[in-house]
């Protein structure tokens, strides 16, 4: 059984007079120890799928149809009591490192030992102190600096200290929305490092969500590509994504482009393609291929009919009408 | 392109005003109901005495005539001395309405003139003038204007000055801080390096994006001026000869109407007073969500 | 907090204290138809009286003199003589401020509770039912004057049925012991507190409404609900601890429009308070108290502006690094 199971999961947004789908139909399941990424341009859905999960979805959200199983166990439908158990403790979130991901007024010791003593009441303020010290210390903040406020920590540092206190409660699934977006690139480069040898270290699965398609291949084993609300392809990161651009195995169109328009630093030189036009309007119906509009590839029947998930190898799967078999 | 067109052109792109503004505190509830209710008072306040015809200074016949509950010659009963509430009632409210717009006017110019002076300049401008604000957003407002109203004499013209010269810091940090965030954008500082006049640039750019701010806060000086003439004429500070609402209660505690049960003699004035300063509250509050679309809440 | 900071906050406290007492000479003793000045020209005061107040103030001497005798009056406690009672301002201002105090006190305290929890509960039920009546109720109090309240409460308590005294501090001619004392002064504080409280809890809970609803959607609220945290340790810990930085200043602003109020319910109450000493002084032209009285008025608020301040500094670390 998979530690996490996404089947057919949508998503819709109360907006004004009607509503707009931001996940359509979502399918996406998480092994345990996996890490998997879900890669796409901002306004995809990513991040409203990373918080369906933990039900963090604001108030004029709703979920009409799917499952979300966690551990075999359903979300879907939890009442916020039931879902708050599992919450830190079965899945953890670990939120942009922006400045105010973390109270501004509280110690970061405070904020890490509160959530301890919220899912473990019986843990006495000592036994949290030590737990609060060697997380710190697992992601490499020293001890003396976790009586500090996070306007003291540096951009990295506060990411670290997110995501020490993400482990708190030593949960099975971590979700990492836009983990490394608003850091330098050293900063990203360590972060990047620090959550795959934490992976691996604690046997966490990890659900890594992010734009930037250099991220998740650092860390990812698999990956999924989402566009317009649906995931248009997914698969292994060493298939997908290859080394650099010549081994790339990416069979949909998007994703392709997506490749193009993340030079190696380090590849030979090649001119970075951008995408030119807009992802479609959400709240409108759509028919057909959702890429249509900006595919170079796109043939009439690509307008007029949705394809389906088309399976290329084992676990690489693709929805576009020029890869069916004829 | 000339450098005439350029600028207007650039100009062209900051004029965004807002026409809307109007019609979005009518589609607030709490701004409808502030707006009807003002003109309602309006009109009361306004028409009130010139359709009833009337002798205001009318007094009692006979002593039988004090302080009665209402009746059918006296719809909201008599004062102390005899005289027609519903008639002190109508001709009151033009005093409290004036003194409140006078102050209210030389609150708001002083305020934003020095806010936007203070905010635009900066550097020693700034710090002096931000000194002199904060000594006087110290000073407790009712003692100081009584102390000013004791020292400098109960005319209309006098009240409305020591209210309204109390009433400007608020309005002046608020504006200040508006145009120093203002004074940032990216628009505003090509103007500049293209060399406009500062006069120019404070009066066709910064000017129109602060006037939202201005009128919401104009709003609620007005609210806080009316219930301050109000106060000051209740403590016996008003204009002894042109009667206010705030001088009629002064009156009917005066005159123990309290004891005696005159309920008609001070709750008709208090209405008034009430329904006035919370038509405006409810505008300025409407105003304040309508410009802060995030304060209503989680949708 | 940083030693230096509040070294520096001293030193403000102290020029905005020294500022306050020459604008108060200036108003009172230098403008033209200063009234101490005319008093001392005019038949109210006996000659010997006037010689008195002259010698006092050293009106016969230039205007700067007498600037450094007011400073100098000023630090011995000495706030002139009252017209009216002919004894020190001082003395005629001793129970006065107590009485204040008391009212003022109680009333703040009860604003302060009252105003925030309507306040959090309006704004974590923003935009329904309760929130809306809320803020109209609020609005509407809020637009009532002082005084207004004050004779309605008094309609209400006093006149039509009488279960509570509207009038003084203390009934007169009262015999019992202290405690029958206390009670009867706690009867009599009943609806001045209330009038103050019902017209200032009411803005209170319009500010802390704003305040709270602009904290609730920051990111660290997103953070803690992730967290798992109870909804109370949401509300209470999170979002309104970070609540409350705008809502101590607007405390501090606040203390100046209690005192405005208390001048108003202290004059309909009869409450003998330093707001009642104020209306007589005005009512009977007497000028030194009505000095007095505005100068300990306006020192008040300066106080309460400074610890305000210093209780911000202890609130928000981000403001304690600079």
């Amino acid at each position: 059984m998979s530690l996490l199971a996404i089947h057919e999961l949508s998503v819709d947004y109360a907006l004004g007079g009607g509503s707009l789908r931001a996940v359509d139909s979502v399918s996406l399941e998480v092994e345990r120890g996996e890490s998997v990424g879900v890669v796409g341009e901002s306004g995809c859905g990513k991040t409203t799928l990373g918080l369906a999960i933990p039900l963090l979805l604001p108030d004029n959200a709703t979920i009409p149809q799917g499952s979300i199983q966690l551990n075999g166990e359903e979300l879907v439908g939890l009442s916020e009591e039931a879902m708050r158990r599992h919450r830190w403790t079965d899945v953890a979130f670990i939120f942009q490192g922006a400045m105010n991901a973390l109270n501004p007024v509280q110690r970061v010791d405070r904020q890490i030992r509160e959530a301890i003593r919220a899912h473990e009441p019986t843990t006495t303020k000592d036994e949290a102190d030590d737990r609060v010290l060697s997380l710190l210390d697992l992601v490499g903040i020293a001890p003396s600096r976790a009586r500090s406020y996070p306007h003291e920590f540096s951009g990295g540092m506060r990411q670290r200290a997110m995501i020490a206190m993400s482990l708190a409660c030593q949960p099975s699934l971590l979700i990492a929305d836009e983990p490394t977006t608003a850091l330098d690139v050293i900063s990203q480069a360590q972060i990047l490092a620090l959550l795959a040898s934490l992976q691996r270290r604690e046997s966490l699965s990890l659900l890594m969500i992010s734009h930037d398609l250099a991220a998740i291949k650092r860390v990812c084993g698999r990956l999924l590509v989402m566009y317009a609300g649906i995931v248009v392809e997914s698969g292994p990161t060493r298939l997908l994504l290859g080394h650099g651009i010549r081994d790339a195995q990416a069979a949909h169109p998007y994703t392709q482009a997506l490749i193009r328009s993340h030079p190696d630093l380090q590849g030979e030189r090649q001119l970075a393609e951008g995408l030119t036009g807009h992802p479609p309007d959400l709240s409108r119906p759509m028919v057909g291929c959702r890429f249509a509009d900006r595919c170079p590839k796109a043939e009439d029947r690509c307008r007029m009919i949705a394809p389906v998930p088309v399976t290329l190898a084992p676990g690489h799967l693709a929805s576009c009408h020029l890869l069916e078999a004829t | 392109m000339s450098l005439t067109e350029i600028v207007q052109e650039t100009e062209g792109e900051s004029r965004r005003s807002r026409p809307g503004l109007a019609r979005e505190l009518w589609h607030d509830r709490m701004g409808r109901a502030g707006i009807i209710m003002a003109i309602v008072m309006l009109l009361i306040i306004g028409a009130g005495p010139v359709i009833l015809p009337f002798n205001a200074q009318a007094f009692g016949t006979s002593a039988a005539s004090i302080l009665q509950g209402p009746s059918r010659a006296d719809w909201l009963g008599t004062t102390e001395l005899g005289q027609d509430v519903f008639r002190e009632f109508l001709i009151g409210g033009r005093i409290s309405l004036y003194v409140g717009i006078s102050a209210t006017i030389i609150a708001i110019v002083l305020g934003a003139g020095l806010g936007l002076i203070s905010g635009y300049y900066g550097g020693w401008r700034d710090t002096v003038l931000m000194r002199f604000t904060d000594f006087f957003l110290v000073l407790p407002t009712l003692p100081l204007i009584i102390v000013l109203a004791a020292l400098f004499g109960q005319s209309i013209l006098v009240t409305s000055l020591v209210i309204g010269l109390t009433s400007w810091p608020q309005t002046a940090r608020i504006i200040r801080s508006q145009v120093l965030s203002l004074r940032e954008r990216p628009l505003v500082m090509r103007i500049c390096s293209m060399g406009a006049r500062d006069v120019r640039i404070m009066g066709k750019h910064i000017l129109p994006n602060v006037a939202p701010l201005i009128l919401a806060n104009l709003v609620l000086v007005l609210s806080g001026s009316i219930l301050a003439q109000a106060a000051l004429a209740f403590l016996g500070l008003g204009d002894p000869v042109q009667v206010s609402w705030g001088t009629m209660l002064h009156n009917a505690f005066d005159s123990g109407a309290m004891s005696a049960g005159a309920w008609w003699y001070v709750l008709t004035p208090g209405a008034g007073i009430v329904a006035l300063v919370l038509a405006f509250s409810l505008m300025g509050h409407a105003l304040d969500r309508v410009l802060n679309p995030l304060r209503r809440g989680r949708p | 907090m940083s030693a230096r900071y509040l070294l520096r906050k001293t030193a403000t406290l102290a020029l905005t204290l020294y500022l306050t007492v020459s604008a108060n000479f200036l108003l009172f003793h230098v403008l033209p138809g200063s009234p101490v000045q005319l008093l001392a020209r005019s038949g109210h005061y006996t000659a010997g009286a006037r010689a008195q107040l002259v010698k006092l103030f050293g009106l016969n001497h230039p205007l700067v003199t007498q600037y450094v005798i007011y400073l100098n009056n000023m630090i011995h406690g000495n706030l002139g003589f009252s017209y009216v009672y002919r004894v020190p301002v001082t003395t005629v201002m001793g129970s006065a401020i107590g009485n204040t105090v008391l009212l003022v006190g109680t009333a703040t305290l009860l604003t302060i509770v009252i105003g925030v929890w309507f306040g959090v509960v309006s704004a974590t039920r923003a935009n329904s039912m309760p929130d809306a009546s809320i803020t109209v109720i609020s609005l509407g109090l809020w637009s009532m004057p002082d005084f207004f309240t004050g004779m309605i409460l008094i309609f209400i308590a006093g006149v039509w049925t009488h279960v509570l005294p509207v009038s003084g501090i203390e009934t007169p001619g009262l015999v019992a012991d202290t405690w029958g004392r206390v009670l009867d002064v706690a009867r009599h504080l009943v609806l001045p507190a209330l009038t103050l409280v019902l017209v200032n809890a009411a803005e209170f809970s319009l500010i802390t409404r704003n305040s709270m609803v602009d904290a609730l959607t920051e990111d660290y609220v997103l953070t803690a609900r992730a967290k798992g945290l109870s909804r109370r340790a949401i509300v209470w810990h999170h979002a309104l601890r970070n609540a409350l930085l705008p809502i101590t200043t607007a405390t501090a602003l606040y203390v100046g429009m209690i005192l405005g109020g208390a001048i108003q319910v202290e004059t309909v109450f009869s409450w003998p308070g330093m707001g009642l000493l104020i209306y007589s002084s005005v009512e009977q032209r007497d000028y030194p108290a009505l000095e007095g009285c505005f100068l300990l008025f306006a020192m008040a608020v300066i106080l309460t502006n400074f610890v305000s301040d210093i209780v911000y500094q202890m609130l928000d670390a981000r403001v304690r690094r600079n």
